[in-house]
């Protein structure tokens, strides 16, 4: 098997691990087994637990991110992206709850450059989405506002996935989309957005 | 006020050797004394370096001391942060009854939250930065924390028009809005210029429920 096939696999291999045991409880020989390689190949590749948990959370966060942008490709309007962007990451994290509780939950735990790689993807995907200054009408709206949407939409996920409820995400994008909606066009159209998505579902 | 980093406070201790003072007092300063070390370390070395041989140092207590107050360096850091909690949300919480109504209530609120953990470096940090490594009985205490700020912000559903109609949830979105702004600071070592973001954490309050044009006004308003 080619190397850089068994270096993914090593990387895919921490993700599990960390989202189902957690990071502090996780240790190479859990990851080795989980890869189904020795511990040779994986200190060929990294140095130690750290490095390969950081090399994994790029990976993470290079995977999420290109199926965001693959379902917003074709989105019509601001409004329909980031409906699309939320949609595609409550379903992803859904769908695999120890890559969601990765993520968000124990990259915390990881050290202070998982935290900042974690805050740069958060930022990086709500910059994403943004484009709703032209819907301001040219008001002065604060440097920061995608930092609001940012915490607000990642504290209710943070939430529900401290308390493992992964499942319970998609029921949530209703409140998600408003979340990142309201500092932009204002309570009532996030309101009406909302009612829409939760009809649809 | 804050102590430079390295220096300890001055501080009342007993004397030591026997005492004639009674066990409970002696208690209560060790105590005291070690929730506080529990800052300083931390905020230092991070969470995952401490060791309970660096908490007792810094402390001025034995080992057997250590274990008879904690069963292990979580039990110790907890008690720190419930001590920490209580008193920013009972600061934040006077200064936010003193005003009237609400968004004059909430902008009060926010700017003692905000000074508070300015004055505090090391306390903001553990508080927020810190807590992540030490496991999920420490990120539920955060998380805890942010609930009990909500009166803060669920005020806004009854002086917003149409507030009732909102989503349950607004509140924690605006406490998960200004939460992570603060955070953002802090994480870059910036703690002292905390009262700096009071427009920016007060728009993101106001925001969900009156409106980007209503909160803009409202936070132009009184600079």
């Amino acid at each position: 098997m080619a190397s850089e096939s068994r270096r993914d696999l090593i990387l895919a291999a921490m993700i599990r691990v960390v989202g189902s045991k957690g990071y502090k409880e996780t240790s190479v020989a859990d990851v080795i087994e989980e890869a189904g390689t020795s511990r040779t190949t994986f200190y060929k590749h990294f140095e130690d637990k750290h490095e390969c948990f950081l090399a994994a959370y790029e990976m993470l966060v290079e995977q999420v991110f290109a199926e965001v942008v693959a379902e917003c490709d074709g989105a019509q309007s601001w409004l329909q992206r980031v409906e699309s962007g939320l949609a595609t990451i409550v379903r992803l994290f859904a769908l695999d709850p120890e890559l969601a509780r990765t993520a968000v939950v124990e990259v915390a735990a990881a050290g202070a450059d998982a935290r900042q790689l974690h805050w740069n993807a958060v930022a990086r995907f709500t910059q994403y989405l943004e484009g709703g200054r032209e819907l301001s009408d040219g008001r002065e709206l604060p440097e920061n506002i995608s930092l609001m949407s940012a915490g607000a939409v990642s504290g209710l996920i943070f939430d529900e996935l401290l308390g493992g409820r992964a499942a319970q995400l998609p029921a949530m994008l209703p409140d998600l989309l408003f979340a990142m909606l309201v500092p932009y066009i204002g309570p009532r159209a996030a309101a009406e957005e909302m009612r829409r998505v939760a009809a649809a579902s | 006020m804050a102590a430079a980093r390295g220096q300890k406070r001055e501080r009342w201790r007993p004397p030591r050797g026997r005492h004639r003072l009674p066990p409970e007092v002696i208690a209560r300063s060790q105590r005291e004394r070690l929730l506080e070390a529990a800052v300083r370390v931390v905020a230092e070395k991070g969470y995952a370096a401490t060791t309970v041989a660096d908490l007792t140092r810094e402390a001025g207590i034995s080992r057997t001391t250590f274990y008879a107050m904690f069963d292990d360096k979580e039990g110790c850091f907890l008690a720190a942060y419930d001590g920490i909690a209580d008193a920013l949300v009972r600061r934040v919480s006077a200064a936010y009854e003193a005003e009237e109504g609400w968004p004059s209530r909430a902008r009060a609120g926010l700017a003692e939250l905000l000074e508070a953990l300015a004055d505090e470096p090391d306390i903001a940090r553990l508080a927020i930065v810190d807590v992540g490594a030490a496991g999920p009985a420490a990120q539920r205490r955060y998380r805890a924390v942010l609930q009990r700020l909500t009166p803060l912000f669920d005020e806004g559903r009854d002086f917003a028009p149409g507030g009732r109609g909102l989503p349950a949830n607004t509140s924690r979105m605006a406490i998960g809005a200004v939460a992570g702004l603060i955070s953002d600071e802090v994480t870059e070592g910036r703690a002292e210029y905390l009262p700096s973001l009071l427009s920016e954490v007060l728009f993101a309050t106001l925001v969900p429920y009156i409106g980007p044009a209503a909160a803009a006004r409202e936070v132009g308003e009184k600079k």
